[in-house]
């Protein structure tokens, strides 16, 4: 691994979680911490385009904001800041390996983030009564809890 | 695809197989279905195609970059619940601009004009207006379903293409 794919891994995972920290500790809710964030990354990038090497003035600002996509989920499905980074990390080496054929595709990004989340959401983990369960079921509670609520 | 490109490094594919498992097992040990269906009001998705052409413009017009463009039009909309906090329908437009705004990171190669942007967005807020109650809460929903959009779009166009249109 080279110096530039390790800035770039770090970049995925740090995205990640300053995004959730901004969205649920500073609740500026999950479109203003994304969008924000990355905003101020990508402006940095456009006023100071030789600050690093080309490649990474290039790929920073697309992995930050695909980064920021996982930081928005909510903390009732994931709220460990490692598993986030972990995330991010993933998704970062998706990115980093994704197919010629879909450059230039709107949404793609997001889609990655996604697949990287779904494979963090099925890691095993312990609950807090020590019954071995994992994310997607604690997407289902949330889904079923939100159901109940509206109905309510 | 990516495992066709990356044949040659065993990582890639390595990688490839646990992160298909993992969905695969997850998937088949918690199938996400759940009883009821909600629908996002129609009126919250009109906003996808704002959000898209704007972005698609300062991205490929201003050529300002696509993440600087997304991130701009997305800030804006998470500041418009803040003119009215008790407007219920103003707090639903967030996710729907931001949503476009994926779709107008698209390149010139991708989205040939905004006539290709108002088509993605169009069956993306379709799937806005359907997906309301799967994948809540979930980081990337949005990029799915602007990614969705644009596939569909560029299929319809390749389609259509074919046929001499």
């Amino acid at each position: 691994m080279d110096f530039e794919t390790g800035i770039l891994l770090a970049t995925g995972a740090a995205g990640a979680m300053l995004t959730f920290f901004v969205n649920e500790k500073l609740k500026q809710g999950p479109v203003r911490s994304s969008a924000g964030l990355s905003l101020l990354v990508a402006l940095f990038f456009h006023l100071f385009p030789h600050s690093l090497s080309p490649v990474l003035v290039k790929n920073i600002p697309l992995v930050f904001i695909g980064g920021s996509f996982i930081g928005m989920v909510s903390s009732r499905l994931l709220s460990s800041y490692i598993k986030i980074g972990l995330a991010g990390v993933i998704f970062c080496t998706i990115f980093l390996n994704t197919s010629r054929f879909f450059t230039g595709y709107g949404g793609a990004l997001g889609t990655t983030a996604s697949i990287s989340l779904l494979a963090v959401l099925s890691l095993p983990v312990l609950n807090l009564r020590g019954r071995l369960t994992n994310g997607f079921e604690q997407l289902r509670k949330a889904v079923y809890t939100e159901d109940k609520r509206r109905v309510k | 695809m990516i495992y066709r490109e990356n044949r040659q490094v065993s990582l890639i594919s390595g990688a490839v197989i646990v992160l298909s498992i993992l969905l695969l097992t997850a998937h088949i040990k918690a199938p996400l279905h759940h009883e009821d269906h909600f629908y996002e009001h129609i009126l919250v998705a009109l906003w996808v195609p704002a959000g898209a052409a704007v972005t698609w413009y300062i991205n490929n017009d201003l050529h300002l970059g696509p993440v600087l463009a997304a991130g701009a039009v997305g800030t804006f909309g998470s500041l418009l619940p803040e003119f009215n906090k008790r407007s219920d329908y103003l707090k639903h437009l967030p996710p729907a601009i931001y949503c476009g705004a994926f779709i107008g990171m698209s390149s010139l190669k991708v989205a040939h004009g905004f006539l290709f942007v108002f088509a993605a967005s169009f069956f993306a807020g379709v799937l806005l207006v359907l997906s309301k109650s799967l994948f809540f809460g979930m980081g990337g929903k949005l990029g799915l379903i602007a990614f969705s959009g644009v596939v569909i779009a560029s299929f319809f166009l390749f389609i259509l293409s074919n046929y001499g249109f």
